[in-house]
């Protein structure tokens, strides 16, 4: 059974935050002498040393994961400021290995996805792996790619999940934590492994508006055409918004109407959330827009995404159900990570405290800890495994672990 | 063969009309599906443009929900704020309790305040949030640079921001440079007394919207700041003041003590001076009436008439200068508390009977009625008997003086923890101004009805101090032409 503790902490002084946070955690556990993994959130206001010299002081030799992100997600509520810790103890038969691989923003996703991989695969022979984890601190436009070269390595189709939490908004910088380490432009994940069961759950709550066009001109990110004209002229045309007041606040108002591609047999568009425009009106997307997708503009309220979010975790739940079918029926214990996007937070203001609610009464007594995000990598519908990793915005995503 | 051939012509005319027929079926069918479809298309584009419609709306939805959260928050925010500004009254603390957090909440990441001293005619920095040493050096010598444009500002009384349309009221663009910031609201910090200031807060994030209603919470903010000022430099003048104040009274209650101790060396060396001359006195004048009253016994033999009535005012004056002496030296030993009080339980009406049986003589000659009322019930009191007989005997043998004819009364009432004793008369009374001084020593009231009463001017002074010694007190009312009334109290025995 899994030995579980969190903890978490407002303390200003960010050594002093997460030394108090791992001592509330330990303090949870059912056997404080063995710790095999710390999962780790923090607001971006904490600084990165003073919380890895805390981690040090306390966790030495103990497999560290973690990140900064522009809010984080526990128990206690939503906050800009804090810090939480989540101690695992594992069961016999249950492993994970944490490693990184860096100066991401430089290399071939590929390469980076097939070089992280390796990393995780080092040291874990012989043991059946079951899901990746992953952990960005800047925007991963060659995410699908960087999971390809991921998949290369651990194998076609394994089931990964992944996190951005660059800060899109503003200028303050995301960090992850790995082991004794505080790192940027990289990539960090956990490879999980062994007698555990996972479930997964994404959803955003946007829904269509309007008729379907065509992209007529892509590259990448970047839509150059859609029918045949400028890409900007979709938002000018529903919006009212001349070309100049959209330049200003596309990136602002992309995240209440964001561009959703149409996947066939999904329930759920891909959204993409437009962050600038560019010459002869372009529009350049976090996330890529193959050429010939049918896109549509989509819309939502406080009430759908509130319901999506309730949505997925009760998918993620059915999930685990699922996969614990699969697995040994022995009584065991569970936790969830749970990833919500910035944008919603944006988007709900007020509201937020319902989403808190929601994650709270989906996962009644299963413990968890989260992080505000600008992007997640999943599978588009999280009951059907084909291995294809999407890039996803404004979604609410929630991890659940049993062993 | 031609048969066939007709029936074969035949069967081809009836295809080519069934196909014809069906060609034109089909056709009308087709005719009618583009019509569908023209209808669906239109159908398509009508839905299109409600769902522009329905986007417009929702962005005008949510831009004045956003509007509202943000004033909401604002002003949750801006409670706090104030609350938090209003517990202190320290100047400089006012400053201190302004926190990046507050300002977060209210939607801003920047704020500076500087006061500006009227004399010097200078800005002073008192707030900086959200910038770096070298920025906020930078931003001072600007400020500096265009004081008289800052100080503009503050006279205006009104707040001036980066919203568009009022950009050309002030330079936005340089001060979004040199603030480092996208848009900002400066308000001025108004006082009644003291020097006004200039509160700034800005927005580093490009999509932060500054709005009218951002002015007026920021205008609302500095007013606070300046109230609060206000509040903390009123304390401090107050608080000055109850100082000046204090110290003075210290000072002076230091010079009082000093004057105080003075008069005490001063009375005390009067009564040792009254009491060793009274008792120089007291000698001679017990030899004096001593041979007198040989003189006059006959004893030396007989003394003709002139020389007998002589010696006989001799003898008299005599008595009356021994009777003044020992006053003195009584009025001398009081004063100094060299005359311990033998307090024990006292009947007072035994005490009135017993003056009364004592002057009755003098009653008798002035023609005065003497009456004393009191309850039955009435307490005792705790008292010294000599004393309050002498008191007793003075009031009313007072009263017999001034009273050439008519009544007095003795009245003896319980007035909470004490019994007043009221010694009233029928006499000439006295001017208001003399009642004052009554009770001083060797004083008398200046008339002419005084100029024929003899008097020492020390029995009043003497009943004052036996009263003052059991912790009583005694006052006069007087009219004159309609007599006068000595009161006063003693404590009760239990």
């Amino acid at each position: 059974m899994l030995d579980i503790g969190i903890g978490f902490s407002f303390e200003e002084n960010s050594f002093l935050a997460a030394e108090e946070a791992i001592k509330q955690a330990k303090a949870q556990l059912i056997n404080s002498g063995k710790i095999d993994l710390c999962l780790l959130f923090n607001s971006f206001d904490f600084s990165a040393a003073g919380v890895s010299r805390g981690l040090n002081a306390l966790l030495r030799d103990v497999p560290v994961i973690g990140a900064s992100g522009p809010a984080i997600i526990s128990h206690k509520g939503i906050f800009k400021h804090g810090i939480t810790v989540m101690l695992l103890g594992f069961p016999d038969g249950a492993y994970c290995r944490v490693a990184a691989t860096r100066g991401i923003g430089e290399k071939n996703p590929f390469a980076c996805g097939k070089e992280l991989g390796e990393n995780l695969l080092s040291g874990f022979k012989n043991i059946p792996r079951n899901l990746g984890l992953l952990f960005f601190d800047q925007q991963i436009e060659g995410g699908p790619n960087f999971v390809s070269g991921l998949q290369e390595t651990l194998g076609k189709g394994f089931p990964c999940i992944g996190t951005s939490l660059s800060n899109q908004y503003d200028t303050s910088h995301s960090c992850l934590y790995l082991n004794d380490e505080a790192l940027d432009n990289s990539c960090a994940g956990i490879l999980w492994g062994g007698k555990t069961s996972f479930g997964v759950g994404i959803k955003h709550g946007w829904k269509p508006l309007g008729k379907p066009h065509t992209v007529t001109s892509a590259v990448g990110n970047i839509i150059n055409a859609i029918d045949g004209k400028p890409a900007i002229e979709i938002y000018e045309d529903y919006l009212a918004y001349d070309a100049a007041k959209l330049t200003k606040d596309l990136r602002k108002l992309s995240v209440s109407y964001p561009i959703g591609i149409f996947v066939p047999g999904e329930k759920e568009y891909l959204l993409r959330n437009v962050v600038s425009t560019e010459y002869r009106g372009a529009l350049v997307c976090q996330g890529s827009i193959p050429e010939g997708s049918t896109v549509r503009l989509m819309i939502s309220t406080p009430e759908t995404c509130l319901a999506a979010a309730a949505q997925a975790i009760e998918d993620a739940k059915n999930n685990l159900s699922a996969s614990l079918l699969r697995q040994s029926s022995a009584r065991n214990s569970r936790f969830a990570i749970v990833f919500s996007s910035i944008s919603r937070y944006n988007l709900l203001r007020r509201d937020i405290k319902k989403e808190l609610n929601i994650i709270k009464e989906g996962l009644k007594d299963t413990v968890f800890l989260g992080i505000y995000s600008s992007g997640e990598l999943a599978p588009l519908t999280a009951t059907s495994h084909h291995g294809q990793i999407y890039f996803h915005n404004q979604d609410f995503s929630v991890l659940i672990i049993e062993g | 063969m031609f048969e066939l051939n007709t029936v074969l012509a035949f069967l081809g005319l009836l295809g080519v009309i069934v196909l014809t027929f069906l060609l034109l079926s089909k056709q009308t069918r087709i005719s009618g599906m583009g019509e569908s479809i023209n209808n669906l298309q239109r159908a398509l584009d009508e839905m299109d443009e409600q769902a522009k419609l329905v986007v417009r709306t929702d962005i005008e939805l949510n831009k004045a929900q956003e509007e509202l959260d943000r004033k909401i928050s604002s002003l949750y925010a801006l409670q706090k704020l104030s609350r938090t500004i209003s517990s202190t009254l320290e100047e400089n603390q006012i400053f201190k309790k302004i926190e990046l957090n507050f300002l977060d909440e209210l939607g801003f990441q920047k704020a500076l305040a500087f006061l500006y001293d009227e004399q010097e005619k200078k800005f002073s920095l008192r707030l900086a949030l959200g910038y770096e040493e070298d920025e906020t050096a930078k931003i001072k010598a600007f400020i500096e640079s265009r004081k008289e444009t800052y100080h503009d500002l503050i006279l205006t009384e009104k707040a001036v921001s980066s919203i568009a349309s009022r950009e050309k009221l002030f330079d936005a663009p340089k001060t979004k440079e040199v603030f480092g910031v996208i848009s900002f609201v400066f308000a001025p910090i108004l006082t009644k007394e003291g020097d006004p200031g200039l509160l700034f807060v800005g927005a580093e994030k490009q999509d932060t919207v500054i709005t009218e209603g951002d002015e007026e919470l920021i205008t609302i903010l500095a007013n606070q700041v300046g109230q609060a000022l206000e509040n903390a430099r009123l304390f401090e003048k107050t608080w000055q003041a109850h100082q000046d104040l204090e110290n003075r009274v210290e000072e002076r209650t230091r010079e009082l003590s000093k004057a105080l101790e003075e008069v005490r060396k001063l009375s005390q060396r009067k009564n040792d001076f009254v009491s060793n001359v009274s008792h120089e006195l007291r000698t001679p004048l017990t030899s004096i009436k001593g041979y007198a009253s040989i003189l006059l016994s006959g004893k030396l033999g007989a003394l003709p008439e002139e020389v007998a009535k002589r010696l006989t005012k001799i003898n008299k004056h005599s008595d009356e200068l021994v009777q003044f002496v020992n006053d003195l030296l009584d009025l001398s030993r009081i004063e100094s508390g060299k005359v311990e009080l033998k307090l024990a339980p006292l009947n007072l009406k035994s005490v009135i009977d017993e003056v009364a049986d004592l002057l009755a003589v003098q009653f008798k000659e002035k023609q005065i009625e003497f009456s004393s009322e009191s309850p039955a019930d009435l307490p005792e009191v705790m008292a010294d008997y000599s004393q309050i007989k002498r008191t007793f005997i003075n009031l009313i043998n007072n009263s017999i003086k001034y009273t050439p004819q008519g009544k007095i009364i003795v009245r003896l009432v319980l007035a909470g923890k004490e019994i007043q004793a009221d010694v009233q008369d029928t006499g000439c009374g006295m001017p208001e101004s003399a009642m004052d001084k009554l009770f001083t020593e060797f004083y008398r009231v200046d008339s002419a009805m005084n100029q024929e009463i003899k008097g020492t001017g020390l029995g009043l002074a003497m009943v004052k101090n036996i009263v003052n010694a059991h912790k009583g007190k005694i006052w006069v009312t007087s009219k004159v032409g309609a007599g006068t009334t000595f009161s006063f109290t003693l404590p009760l025995a239990y």
